[in-house]
């Protein structure tokens, strides 16, 4: 039962604060991955589609095999319980492959942020931590999403077109556990073969700065093959409006924003000065 | 984090899709927020949510009501999913009335929600906007089909898996709501609107 994914135990959470401890030091040693076992798959193909990369393909022998460049390790098919004989199997993986699990398994918490998920808090608490004040913006570049992922490397391209900017990135985020300097925004060597789901370099800057930070998004959109969704947070003025200069910025850059977004409606306690 | 931030879609369409999540901040009002958390997810039910989950157990299609209800902890998110702005608004007032102190966050068309927040007396704090999709986006499947995986933002639900379930619906294998059922399913934290997604699916096969 230890390495079934949907089972939370007090053994996973020490799995999982150790990775992000030792995501620092390259040593992480015992995470999981997927496998078909093919002496069980009995090739019926139903779990083909269940991969969100689309990364299950049958083999000329007609078993379900993973794509292993193409996996990034976030279970959806074996979570989904699709398949009729129990052919996927969980094993032990390596870093810097383990990097793969980290970004995309939902369930898991961050040892750092005690956050399930791949971020952190960002916008959600902030009328208990502070983190976002007025005159300050918050920028998540949500790489790989949606549904592309993307290869570090060029999530590495976006760091790095960042940091030259002089971004501080939000230390809490776990792709800042990857860089091997924070200053330049560049990834550790081994883990730059890998590919992730998702990875969302955070930062946030004087408001006055966001003009320069989208068009440096914008030139390094065009030179990565994949895509990122971008978010920003910002703190609302006092009666709940938008400041006006994120509106004026967003119009002049000719960037629309989606109709819907999130909104911390303030009934978190004790309220952030 | 941004799992229901780049929930794309139309106006129309978005009209019937809010979701509330409930959290505690780590280092600030986490400790002993488990309960609260507990409240806040039977307050969620109070109010017709066609899905609810939590984070650290799963969604309600997986896990079931109990299961979830039992098992919230200091570092639950958890989620309810809305069709209207009228449930919206009676979870939002009940929310207020407990005053369990945990981060709520509103996520619907903007106008929509803040003007539910004002109706019930609430003024809105921060915003996370999403200023959409960049890069190679030719990479990208159909907007119909974008429009139910956005919704789960850790794209646990497959492209591949929303065309499949399509054409079997079209064929008369499944009825459409056991396909919406299916795809919500995927998602962990149970933030998929089914009742939106037998919409989009209603588009998807007319096509």
């Amino acid at each position: 039962m230890w390495f079934k994914l949907d089972y939370l135990t007090i053994y996973e959470h020490y799995i999982y604060i150790t990775i992000i401890l030792q995501l620092s030091k390259n040593q992480i040693k015992m995470v999981n991955r997927m496998k078909i076992n093919p002496q069980r798959c009995v090739g019926c193909a139903l779990c083909l589609p269940y991969c969100p990369e689309g990364a299950i393909t049958m083999s000329r022998e007609k078993k379900a095999v993973i794509n292993r460049d193409k996996c990034i390790e976030c279970a959806v098919c074996y979570n989904s319980s699709v398949c009729p004989v129990d052919a996927f199997e969980i094993e032990k993986l390596e870093y810097p492959r383990s990097v793969r699990e980290v970004f995309a398994t939902v369930y898991k918490t961050h040892g750092q942020t005690n956050v399930p998920g791949r971020g952190t808090e960002e916008m959600k608490t902030n009328d208990v931590t502070g983190r976002f004040k007025l005159g300050e913006i918050g920028f998540s570049v949500d790489m790989g999403r949606p549904g592309v992922g993307v290869d570090l490397v060029d999530a590495e391209k976006v760091t790095m077109a960042l940091a030259k900017l002089g971004v501080e990135f939000e230390p809490e985020n776990p792709i800042t556990f990857l860089m091997k300097d924070v200053k330049t925004g560049e990834l550790k060597e081994e883990v730059k073969g890998e590919r992730v789901h998702s990875c969302i370099p955070e930062f946030k800057t004087k408001i006055e700065r966001m003009s320069e930070i989208l068009d440096a998004l914008k030139e390094v959109s065009q030179k990565i093959n994949s895509v990122f969704s971008l978010g920003c947070c910002i703190k609302l003025n006092p009666d709940g409006s938008i400041p006006e200069f994120v509106l004026q910025t967003l119009k002049e850059k000719n960037i629309s924003y989606y109709p819907d977004a999130k909104t911390n409606i303030g009934l978190g306690r004790p309220l952030a000065e | 984090m941004t799992h229901t931030l780049h929930r794309a879609g139309t106006v129309e369409s978005l009209k019937t899709d809010y979701v509330i999540l409930v959290m505690p901040a780590q280092g600030f009002n986490n400790e002993g927020a488990a309960p609260k958390m507990r409240g806040a997810l039977e307050i969620i039910l109070n109010h017709n949510p066609v899905s609810f989950g939590d984070m650290r157990t799963g969604n309600y299609f997986r896990k079931g009501m109990k299961q979830i209800l039992e098992n919230t902890q200091d570092n639950s998110i958890c989620h309810g999913v809305f069709t209207n702005r009228k449930d919206l608004e009676e979870c939002l007032t009940e929310l207020k009335q407990a005053n369990l102190g945990m981060s709520v966050v509103a996520t619907g068309l903007i106008d929509d929600v803040h003007e539910s927040a004002k109706k019930v007396g609430l003024t809105p704090h921060s915003m996370n906007l999403s200023l959409g999709v960049w890069g190679k986006k030719e990479l990208l499947p159909e907007q119909d089909v974008l429009d139910i995986t956005t919704m789960c933002g850790h794209h646990c639900v497959s492209p591949l898996l929303v065309k499949k379930l399509a054409n079997e619906v079209k064929k008369d294998k499944i009825c459409i709501e056991e396909a919406a059922r299916t795809l919500a399913k995927q998602c962990v934290c149970g933030v998929v609107n089914p009742i939106r997604t037998e919409r989009i699916l209603e588009k998807i096969i007319e096509k």
